[in-house]
């Protein structure tokens, strides 16, 4: 949607708007070190859960499931790290940067572009929109398919990361101290976290296909912009 | 007020209701009412379960394989008997064979338990029936050591030993702090023994619970910790490995040598503390006939200790099989666990409830739903019992018969089959005992007689325990390392529906669980347990179980001191949380 | 005479010489003057056993069976010289109102100064009735009998948790100690049962250092419940090397490989199993070849098989577990994302075809 400021500048050089500086590149490096992690993460983590065929030889000269876990927490720490500075640029970025976080679940008018895209989805709008930022519907999903995930998986993986940091760590005075118990034992963390990961798979499957999609079918640019920043309309209509 | 007869007993409940709630020294909880006539002889006895916890609800829906630790936890005193029963139910629904060396493991885990199990309830649980702790203090050690040393070769016997024991208790006492020992019947006539055989026994007291906790680590070596080891369907979890890389992760040499010393020290302790003690304590009570109760009439034993792997037939097992009804002692009838008239289970004096209460329910058919009320002659509230009305509801045991009789099972009822049926290893030991004694047959069916068949049992067992480790070496050396058979570990290897029966000797008797398995999950699962048959109350017919006829027509020797009751109820070993499950 | 608490540590090999050094201590820790520190000798020589009423619900009694097994104090001296096991009813010689007497004369008499220690836990279906004694529901007996003591220890998973008999769906409704007292100190000692030195260890401390051991969040001592069996696990190595058992009796369970790939609830439970070990020391679980199958954490029964390393997930249907929803959901999303996309493709080349017509209007 494109938001007031944007539509001023629209209107105040007619027609000539073609693109605009969307996505600012910390957090374009963000994105793209955040899907790395989380591809990382994921894999890792299947193989936590279900481990590849035992090892030969002696248990002295293999550590393979000990680096699939050090992958794993090494990826951890940097999702977290690139969790913090994404919160950070909501701060002090610009306007698209707070998209993330927000669910303007009070505003109408949002609800009615929400189910514009919805139809427009579910083939039964002809013409898509324009959007600067996030659709509605992405945001949407973003937000609740994506930005809570994430944060529960970090909340629940470090909870499980100072269990074996042992007390007194700081992830497990962190999180572990109050995690665990709130779910009754750490077996149940296990397993939520474990649902977590096919939340986020299935979060990144959509998002994917939705992003080459509207790529491909809407009236402005997707990918490129996760790439250059810049989002660049196809057609001069409004 | 009612009087009948039933099974050659006559019940009357007109006299003076004595109330034993609770009854101790057994595992779970128990209440017992009987009347006194007024010469303070028993001529109507109840005895109540007074817990229950649904483990046969809890078991449905889920994964047959887990079912052995869910039944474990019915009992930590006879702990592993329900997890072998659980894993023999399972194989016989999914018809997995097992492998020699695994037969061999649970075998000597299940006599473990049994040595065990009956060494600690005579110290622990029932001596106090028989030995008066503070008449030890009067207790001269050196003659104390005299006695020791004419009945056993035991090490542990000089007067010094005796005496520094004896002083032991003597600070204790003079603490003031009883402990355990606060507020027993010490002093009451019907305790017979000299002061100097009450010092020995208090002295095993001790010894024994010192060395019981060695004979368990059999279980740590082969099952990881005791109480509650772990099982396996198809065979057992400890892998074996002799020769080669990482040996010390698994069974080894180091593991079977220490197996082997403490089958050893077993043997020495049951063969040399216990069984002398047993016969020099029963030699001052010969005289004290009571409680035989249904033992002279009707005795049940499923047979256990299968020699070779997979076969359950009654020539396979070493432990007797086979039931005698109505005291007619020259014939032992078969019993088939499978056979929906044999054994059956009424709820018309138990908190449960039937759709139908006259009839008996065949366990693969069986129903476990609960339903708590009183009769309506019982005195009190639903919530403060006072005295319980034996003509409605009145226990958490349901009623187990066999071909409609109420069965004592345990010990005395596998010696007395084996007995009958002339096996040697029943009958010699029984007949040197009587011989021993002076005392015929008879005596057998009595409080002392299943007292007495529990230690000859600890010593079958400790001995068959080398047994079955030599059995276990034999096979090793042979180049057979096999302990699990992993065939139809996948449930999807499964058929759809199937049911299947597995049975032990359990310490306290015959135990079978049933279990149906559809859609590899358990549909229904029922457990009829040794202290379910003697603890039984009355079914439709009035008849009663074990407890309640081993209390008729005793005599007490103080009204307000349950003695007797208590001798009699013990020896029986009660477990109510089995009994109930 | 009577045993004192002195009498007592000395019997554990404490010399008077530490005996007078714990005297200061304490009386430093009071914030009392060294003034003080005779007169708390003097009441420590002279102070009695300190009573223990062992309360039992509904249970298996195999933590009672556990405790008899320590070594190191043998039970034998933990119960004649150290505590004054005054009720039990799995042991005690009394039975009836005899056995019922000393429990009021023991509340009375030593109000505030008794260890309540509780194995199985109290029932409130059924009307409390389906754990009954002396004619009364057993939560009646535990309530009248926590009022005056000075702590509680809660034995095993049983009276931590509610353990099996508080399985799904657990007909009794048998709960926790701690969820019916809630006005006293207690002390989870969690297990299934706990292990025998565990047990004796947490009474040793609180008698020798007059004072509760420290606690965890969840009211475990933190000294045996601190740490993961995993944490300890001599078969850790073989986790590390991802060598595993991948089946029973196979050869890397005859090599002592680790049991995760066999369930192993080693990862997600806090005991002393693989260091302390069981009976003395002898084995544990994973030792004897079989996975920890989590035996001390609240509500074990209900996580899943005891074999699957995922576990299931009951909630979500028979067979369920992470993975097979998870597959489930990327199945589904991923044949409607294909759907999606080849009515896309149609749509658009349709729309193209209208775009190229429009402009040859
Ligand atoms: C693990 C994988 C991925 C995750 C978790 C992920 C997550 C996200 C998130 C959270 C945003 C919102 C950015 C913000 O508002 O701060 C976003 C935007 C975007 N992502 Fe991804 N992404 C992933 C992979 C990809 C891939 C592989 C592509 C390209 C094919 C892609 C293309 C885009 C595009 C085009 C946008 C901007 C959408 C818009 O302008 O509305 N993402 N992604
Ligand atoms: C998108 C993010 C993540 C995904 C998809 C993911 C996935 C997984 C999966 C599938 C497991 C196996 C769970 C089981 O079955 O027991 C796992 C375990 C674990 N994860 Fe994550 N995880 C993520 C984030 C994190 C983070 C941020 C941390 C923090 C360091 C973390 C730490 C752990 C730990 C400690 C374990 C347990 C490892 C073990 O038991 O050895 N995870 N993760
Ligand atoms: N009754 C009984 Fe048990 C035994 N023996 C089990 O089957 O005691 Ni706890
Ligand atoms: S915690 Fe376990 S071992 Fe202890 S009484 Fe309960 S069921 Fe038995
Ligand atoms: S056997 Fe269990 S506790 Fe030991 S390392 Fe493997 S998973 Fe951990
Ligand atoms: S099952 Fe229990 S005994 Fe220890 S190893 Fe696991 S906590
Ligand atoms: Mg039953």
């Amino acid at each position: 949607m494109l938001s007031a400021q944007d539509m001023q500048e629209a209107v105040a050089h007619g027609r000539q708007v073609r693109a605009v500086y969307v996505y600012e590149a910390p957090l374009r490096l963000w994105h793209w070190v955040n899907a790395l992690a989380i591809t990382v993460l994921a894999m890792t983590g299947y193989f936590i859960g279900s481990p590849p065929p035992s090892q030969p030889g002696e248990a002295s000269a293999s550590f393979l499931f000990g680096y699939i876990r050090f992958a794993h927490f090494a990826a951890g720490y940097v999702l977290l790290a690139g969790f913090i500075g994404r919160v950070y640029w909501a701060f002090v970025g610009n306007e698209h940067s707070r998209q993330l976080f927000k669910l303007p679940v009070f505003d109408s008018a949002w609800w009615k572009e929400a189910a514009f895209e919805l139809r427009w989805y579910l083939f039964l709008e002809r013409h898509p929109k324009k959007y600067v930022g996030h659709n509605p519907l992405a945001q949407f999903t973003m937000f609740l398919l994506f930005f809570l995930p994430l944060l529960f998986m970090i909340v629940t993986g470090f909870a499980l990361y100072g269990e074996g940091a042992q007390a007194g760590s700081w992830a497990s005075m962190l999180f572990t101290s109050w995690v665990v118990p709130m779910f009754g034992q750490s077996q149940d963390v296990h397993t939520w976290h474990h649902l977590g990961m096919w939340a986020i798979v299935v979060f990144v499957m959509v998002h994917v296909y939705a992003a080459i999609r509207e790529d491909i079918m809407s009236r402005q640019s997707m990918v490129s912009t996760m790439l250059s920043g810049w989002r660049m309309f196809k057609d001069d209509k409004p | 007020m009612t009087a009948y007869e039933t099974q050659g007993f006559k019940l009357d409940n007109s006299g003076k209701r004595v109330v034993v709630d609770p009854v101790t020294r057994i595992e779970g909880h128990m209440r017992v009412e009987v009347n006194l006539d007024s010469n303070n002889v028993i001529r109507n006895a109840v005895s109540t379960g007074t817990m229950w916890r649904g483990l046969e609800v809890i078991l449905k829906g889920r994964d047959p394989r887990d079912a052995w630790a869910f039944t474990e936890r019915i009992c930590g005193v006879c702990t592993g008997t329900h997890a072998l029963t659980s894993v023999r139910a399972v194989e016989d629904a999914l018809d997995i064979k097992i492998p020699e060396n695994a037969n061999s493991i649970r075998n000597i885990m299940q006599l473990t338990l049994q040595a065990h199990d009956h060494l600690v309830h005579f110290y622990h649980l029932h001596a106090l029936d028989w030995v008066d702790v503070v008449s030890a203090l009067k207790a001269d050690p050196k003659r104390t050591s005299e006695i020791a040393q004419s009945i056993s070769s035991w090490p542990l016997s000089s007067p010094g030993y005796f005496r520094d024991v004896q002083n032991r208790l003597k600070k204790f006492v003079e603490s003031g702090q009883l402990g355990p020992f606060m507020n027993g019947y010490w002093g009451n006539p019907a305790y017979k023994l000299p002061p100097e055989v009450n010092l020995l026994a208090v002295t095993h007291y001790l010894e024994a619970l010192d060395f019981q906790k060695d004979i368990v680590k059999i279980h740590t070596i082969y099952g990881g910790k005791n109480p509650h080891p772990n099982w396996l369907v198809g065979g057992v979890p400890c892998a074996i490995n002799i020769d080669e890389v990482g040996a010390v992760g698994a069974v080894n040499m180091e593991r079977l040598n220490l197996v082997s010393s403490i089958i050893d020290r077993t043997i020495d302790f049951i063969d040399n503390v216990y069984i002398p003690d047993l016969l020099a304590i029963a030699g001052f009570y010969k005289s004290w006939t009571y409680g035989g109760g249904l033992s002279s009439k009707s005795v049940l034993s499923y047979g256990d200790i299968p020699d070779k792997a997979n076969d359950h037939s009654a020539g396979n097992l070493l432990l007797p099989r086979g039931a005698i009804i109505n005291g007619d002692l020259s014939k032992v009838h078969e019993v088939d666990l499978r056979d929906p008239e044999q054994i059956q289970e009424f709820v018309a004096h138990s908190w449960f409830k039937y759709p139908d209460e006259k009839k008996g329910l065949h366990p693969w058919d069986g129903i476990t739903e609960p339903h708590y009320e009183l009769g309506k002659n019982a005195k009190g509230s639903k919530t403060n019992i006072e005295q319980i009305d034996e003509s409605g509801k009145y226990s958490w045991i349901k009623s187990p018969r066999w071909r409609g009789h109420a069965m004592e099972v345990g010990p005395l009822a596998r010696y007395i089959i084996g007995y009958v049926q002339k096996n040697p290893e029943f009958k010699e030991p029984v007949d040197k005992v009587l011989k021993d004694l002076g005392l015929p047959l008879q005596a057998l069916f009595s409080t002392l007689g299943r007292t007495a068949a529990r230690g000859l049992e600890a010593s079958w067992a400790a001995h068959k325990m080398r047994y079955f480790q030599d059995k276990l070496m034999a096979n090793l050396k042979a180049g057979d390392l096999s302990t699990a058979n992993i065939d139809k570990w996948e449930p999807s290897s499964w058929p759809k529906e199937t049911k299947g029966v597995g049975f032990t000797e359990a310490p306290r008797g015959a135990l079978a669980h049933w279990v149906r398995i559809k859609d590899g999950k358990i549909d229904n699962y029922q457990c009829v347990v040794p202290t379910t048959w003697n603890g039984s109350p009355r079914d439709t017919k009035g008849q009663i179980g074990a407890f309640e006829a081993s209390l008729m027509n005793t005599p007490l020797a103080k009204a307000d001191q349950p003695l007797e009751i208590l001798r009699t109820l013990h020896s029986f070993d009660p477990c109510l949380a089995c009994s109930t499950h | 005479m009577v045993e004192t608490f002195y009498e007592v540590m000395r019997r554990q090999g404490i010399t008077r010489r530490s005996f007078l050094k714990y005297c200061s201590l304490t009386a430093a820790s009071l914030g009392l003057g060294p003034a003080f520190v005779p007169r708390i000798a003097h009441a420590m020589e002279t102070k009695p056993r300190t009573p223990v009423l062992w309360l039992h619900g509904l249970e298996c009694t195999c933590c009672s069976e556990s405790f008899i097994r320590s070594a190191h104090p043998l039970a034998k001296d933990a119960v004649l010289s150290m505590i004054s096991l005054d009720y039990d009813d799995t042991i005690m010689t009394a039975a009836g109102h005899q056995a019922e007497a000393i429990l009021d004369e023991v509340m009375t008499k030593y109000k505030g100064n008794y260890i309540l220690a509780v194995e199985g836990n109290p029932p409130l279906n059924q009307d409390g009735m389906s754990c009954i004694i002396g004619g009364k529901p057993f939560v009646d007996q535990l309530k009248r009998v926590a009022k005056d003591c000075k702590a509680i220890i809660s034995w095993g998973s049983c009276a931590s948790w509610g353990c099996v008999q508080a399985a799904k769906p657990n007909p009794t409704q048998a709960t926790p100690v701690h969820k019916v007292i809630t006005d006293k100190p207690i002390i989870k000692v969690p297990g299934c049962p706990p292990i025998a030195e565990v047990m004796t260890a947490v009474i040793t401390y609180m008698l020798t250092f007059d004072r509760l051991p420290e606690l965890d969040r969840q009211g475990r001592p933190k000294m045996f419940y601190g740490q993961r069996i995993h944490d300890k696990c001599y078969r850790r190595p073989h986790f590390d090397a991802g060598q595993f058992a991948e089946a029973w009796d196979d050869d890397g369970a005859r090599r002592g490989y680790c049991l995760y790939k066999m369930g192993c609830k080693g990862p997600t439970t806090y005991n002393a199993c693989s260091t302390v070990r069981w009976n003395d020391g002898v084995s544990f679980p994973i030792q004897s070849g079989h996975g920890c199958i989590g035996c001390s954490e609240d509500g074990f029964w209900d996580k899943g098989g005891f074999y699957e390393r995922v576990t299931g997930i009951k909630q979500f249907g028979i067979e369920a577990n992470a993975d097979k929803i998870g597959g489930v959901a990327v199945g589904v999303v991923g044949a409607a994302v294909v759907a999606h996309a080849a009515v896309s493709a149609i749509k658009q080349s349709r729309r193209q075809q209208g775009d190229a017509s429009e402009q040859n209007k």
